[in-house]
């Protein structure tokens, strides 16, 4: 059920779906279109009548009497739960709790060494599997180290071709000597034709057009 | 609202009378009861006291109607005196916990009655039919 105060303090409307019977209250008319209706009895053959009494009576009686048996049988049963509390009756249950402890610990020892089995198993599972990516990283930091190396030695061979200060007049000297221009015009087929002082070859391209 | 719990939060008083019925479970086109006990004057929405079975009224694949009962706490509760309903009844009458319900005789022979009157409307009309 809901609370009255959980129904009070509500922020959302709530639509309340009751499982019920779904009937006309009670202090209701009767509806004038039903107010002259006299429903119609069942027609019941006295024979019928007659067997259904009889059964209805056997049954009543049978129940009494079933209904009692179990009456006494229930204050019987409180008897003798109120007179078990004697001297005899203890013995009995301390050693019957004696038993059950001494079931209670054979298994616990049985399911104690299945679970030690199981957990030297996994174990070795887990360390197996530790180890293995272990291998694994240890197999990728030494690709990783070697293709350091790799890249240290081709640097190291490229170095001798870097111009240093003591390099440096001999380099200019070398640039001033060998001038090299980067300029370049294109025809309208696409050729590149290098550098800017360069004549067109004014012969070939004639020849091609004719 | 939800649908109270299945069994043992209803209130109990010692003193007021209680009865053993059917509580209705299901959903729309799904009949599905609990047999519970309650208190007589509760409704069957109200939490009862405690659940002692259950009643599947549509037959299953093999065209069985299930019935589940706690006949040790139904033993109990009639010992304390719990009135039992008509349909609860008649279920332990067909189990052999009760003896027959006098509704299960009487159903069986209005259906006998019935099924015999159809015979002999058929009969009529295949006679009918061949002269």
């Amino acid at each position: 059920m809901i609370s009255q105060n959980s129904l009070l303090k509500r922020t959302l409307p709530i639509v309340l779906q009751s499982a019920g019977a779904h009937r006309k209250p009670r202090w209701l008319p009767v509806a004038k279109s039903k107010i002259y209706r006299i429903p119609k009895r069942p027609e019941i053959i006295d024979e019928e009548r007659l067997e259904l009494l009889r059964i209805n009576n056997n049954y009543h009686t049978q129940m009494r009497a079933i209904r009692r048996f179990y009456h006494e049988e229930m204050i019987k049963e409180k008897s003798t739960l109120e007179s078990a509390s004697s001297e005899m009756s203890i013995r009995v249950e301390a050693d019957e709790w004696e038993r059950c402890i001494k079931v209670n610990e054979e298994w616990n020892a049985k399911v104690a060494a299945e679970r030690e089995e199981r957990r030297k198993v996994e174990l070795a599972a887990r360390e197996e599997h530790i180890l293995g990516r272990m291998q694994v990283k240890d197999q990728k930091l030494a690709e990783r180290i070697e293709k350091a190396a790799e890249e240290i030695r081709n640097q190291k061979e490229l170095s001798t071709t870097f111009i240093t200060p003591e390099t440096l007049e001999e380099a200019i000297d070398r640039a001033l000597a060998n001038p090299k221009d980067y300029n370049y015009a294109i025809d309208l087929q696409g050729n590149q034709i290098a550098g800017r002082e360069t004549p067109i070859p004014v012969k070939e391209k004639a020849a091609s057009t004719a | 609202m939800p649908l109270p719990p299945a069994s043992g939060t209803g209130r109990y008083f010692a003193k007021a009378a209680k009865s053993i019925r059917l509580v209705r479970h299901g959903c729309t086109n799904r009949p599905f009861f609990h047999i519970s006990v309650t208190h007589r004057k509760r409704t069957t929405t109200q939490p009862v006291i405690e659940q002692l079975g259950s009643f599947d009224p549509m037959p299953n694949a093999f065209n069985e109607k299930l019935v589940a009962l706690n006949l040790e706490r139904l033993k109990y509760w009639l010992g304390k005196g719990a009135h039992v309903t008509p349909p609860v009844g008649e279920l332990l009458g067909l189990s052999g916990f009760f003896p027959i319900h006098p509704r299960s005789y009487m159903t069986a022979w209005r259906n006998r009655q019935a099924e015999e009157l159809a015979q002999q409307k058929e009969a009529e009309k295949a006679s009918a039919t061949a002269s």
